[in-house]
């Protein structure tokens, strides 16, 4: 019976999944923005905030963001920019690297952090695949006009991005410091002072000038407020369990709870087992063309991962317990990919689609309440150098709009409210009980 | 002088109809004084929405007028109270929820069940009437679920969790105490008034309608979305 599931399960994970999780690590793969994300973008004075660097998309991040890739990372309130040491920054899951911290004074603040360029080496087929999936349409354009689809890249990125949130009522300046970072979003108005339904001017600036002409995407979250079991609210915060990370690759530690081991693989067919703290888990592996598959079984849970090996390190979280991999292979793609939490094919172009103005000014739509986020890919083709074919400059920017809370645009959903009013119910009911009593009293 | 009495209550019971009005106004800022006003907002929210929780004060007056003396008032109230706790911290803490309608529309039947049971509903039915304190332990586990599902409909935060809805329900027994206090007095007084049986059947046939009414309206809200 154990064998006919798993041949079937075999079969499916070969004929059916492993298509789609192929083609997904294509899309993770081109896909790594880099955003500062929060709770809520709403704080008082005295609570404490925790700013979220989520590096994959705006909904899961895959990536820690190792220290040594910061080039700043800068608090902004009341005209003072505070740096945050590297060594204040702590790494959640693996995948996000996160930065706590309680805002004192009421103000309008900004948050900044800016990398330091990388390196990445991609097949033509791939590179054009990034460009599709990332909205890098007009360098898309210049291949394809240019019959230069078949070529490969190797691209040298950066990215630099920042948030804009709120703390109490005080509405400060902040909002419009230049950073100086070398693309930048800044916003021509408080985003604090729009609401929603308004529109909210965005400016790019590439190193200090504006940056004309340039394909920007917003998109956003709704907020949606509701009570989980860890009582708060839930924002639809994709926790993935797995770090993508470009790196030296070994493959043989594991460290679960804080306790390291090793095991012993047999490459030769492909199949190995081992035991943590008395629980079973079993590998499979295929190193064929730089890929293999992993099946783990943790508190009774079975899941997989395939993996597409290159200079990556990863890790994984199951069920809270911590789970590293380090792996050494040759140069290729890696990304992995878990059955337990179906991926969403996610796109990094939703939402609208923009263009800068000659000034370098988009103007945003803030349709409803909700978590906004804008990002760009700045790319230009490289001339000039035996190294690089491409250099990109990657932007995003994100802050919070709410809607007016005054009583013309009040719209909580709560049924006294909208109900009947109260002085109503309780005038017909005094009369209602008046004329019973008269009712009554002339019965008896 | 027993005419004069009767006199005072009406007047008492008219004088708190625009108390409770302006105190139902406050509401529609709720989520903002939430978000800014730290705990004490949520006492005061808390005992706003049980002043204007009519549903609530129908069902508290239902089984005062069914009472005769202190203790005895004293005892179901308790046990009232005991009951929404269990459900307005267990529920929220919890996070368990359910449409507002359904649960204002149960709500609504406890005030009809309370006016019908005080009409001796259950003697002319020929059958015994559940017992009163069981189901008034009951209906307020049904109560506190309601006021749960309202503090759920707001946006309270991450933080201090437990003491916000710890401060929600102090502020709901204080709302109570303050509605209790004129409904205890008025029926007290009017008990000494020789048109009481009039009363009594009167409010008690009020308990019934309103119960019926207010039933039909949260289902009406329930089958058309309307919040």
């Amino acid at each position: 019976m154990n064998l006919i599931r798993r041949t079937i399960t075999k079969s499916l994970k070969y004929r059916v999944f492993r298509p789609f999780y192929l083609l997904l690590a294509v899309i993770l793969l081109c896909s790594h923005d880099l955003y500062i994300k929060m709770d809520t973008y709403f704080l008082k004075p005295n609570q404490e905030a925790t700013l979220s660097l989520y590096n994959g998309t705006f909904e899961n991040s895959e990536n820690i963001i190792a220290r040594d890739r910061m080039q700043d990372a800068s608090i902004l309130y009341q005209g003072n920019r505070l740096t945050v040491d590297a060594s204040q920054w702590t790494d959640k899951d693996t995948t996000i690297t996160q930065f706590k911290f309680t805002p004192i004074e009421a103000a309008t603040y900004v948050a900044g952090v800016s990398t330091k360029a990388r390196n990445i080496e991609l097949t033509a087929e791939k590179f054009n695949n990034y460009l599709k999936h990332d909205g890098v349409l007009d360098m898309l354009e210049y291949r394809t006009d240019n019959d230069l689809l078949d070529q490969d890249a190797i691209e040298r990125y950066e990215k630099h991005v920042k948030a804009i949130y709120q703390v109490g009522d005080v509405k400060t300046d902040d909002w419009k410091t230049v950073l100086g970072y070398p693309i930048e979003f800044v916003t021509l108005a408080n985003p604090y002072e729009k609401y929603t339904g308004d529109k909210l001017e965005v400016q790019l600036l590439l190193d200090g000038a504006p940056l004309a002409n340039q394909l920007v995407y917003a998109d956003y979250i709704k907020v949606i407020h509701d009570h989980d079991h860890g009582h708060g609210h839930s924002h639809s915060h994709g926790d993935k369990k797995h770090k993508h990370d470009e790196g030296e690759h070994h493959h043989d530690e594991h460290k679960h709870e804080g306790k390291k081991h090793s095991h012993e693989h047999k490459h030769d067919d492909g199949k190995h087992s081992h035991e943590h703290d008395g629980k079973k888990h079993s590998h499979e592996h295929k190193h064929g063309d730089g890929e293999h598959s992993h099946e783990h079984e943790h508190e009774g849970k079975k899941h997989s991962h395939e993996h597409k090996h290159d200079d990556g390190e990863h890790s994984n979280e199951h069920d809270g317990k911590k789970h590293s991999h380090k792996h050494k292979h040759g140069d290729g793609a890696h990304s992995h990919t878990d059955k337990s939490k179906p991926e969403k094919d996610h796109s990094h172009t939703s939402g609208q689609q923009l263009r800068t103005n000659d000034q370098g000014i988009v103007s945003v739509n803030l349709p409803e309440d909700g978590i906004y986020y804008l990002r760009t890919i700045h790319m230009v083709s490289v001339t000039d150098s035996d190294e690089l074919t491409h250099r990109s400059k990657w932007a995003t920017l994100t802050f919070e709009v709410t809607h007016k809370h005054d009583d013309s645009t009040h719209t909580h959903d709560h049924d006294h409210e909208d109900g009947i009013p109260t002085w109503i119910f309780i005038l017909g009911s005094v009369l209602i009980i008046a004329l019973l009593f008269v009712v009554f009293r002339k019965k008896s | 002088m027993k005419h004069q009495h009767f006199r005072q209550a009406l007047f008492l019971l008219l004088i708190f109809v625009p108390l409770l009005g302006f105190a139902h106004d406050v509401t529609s800022a709720d989520q903002e004084l939430l978000r800014n006003g730290g705990l004490w907002a949520y006492i005061r929210v808390g005992a706003t929405h049980m002043l204007t929780g009519y549903d609530h004060l129908l069902f508290l007056t239902g089984v005062i007028f069914y009472l005769n003396n202190f203790i005895d008032i004293l005892k179901f109230i308790t046990v009232f109270t005991i009951g929404h706790c269990i459900t307005l911290i267990g529920a929220t803490y919890a996070g368990i929820t359910a449409n507002e309608h359904l649960v204002d529309a149960v709500i609504a039947l406890s005030v009809l069940y309370k006016g019908f049971e005080n009409l001796g509903g259950f003697e002319k039915l020929k059958v015994k009437s559940p017992n009163l304190l069981l189901m008034v332990g009951l209906f307020g586990l049904i109560h506190g679920f309601g006021l749960s599902t309202r503090l759920q409909s707001f946006d309270i935060g991450t933080e201090q969790f437990l003491v916000k809805i710890l401060c929600f329900n102090l502020g709901v027994e204080v709302g109570q105490v303050l509605a209790l206090i004129p409904i205890v007095f008025i029926i007290t007084l009017s008990r000494k008034h020789k048109q009481f049986p009039a009363f009594y059947k009167a409010v008690n046939w009020y308990l019934v309608l309103a119960g019926i009414g207010l039933f039909v309206y949260q289902l009406y809200g329930y089958f058309n979305g309307y919040h």
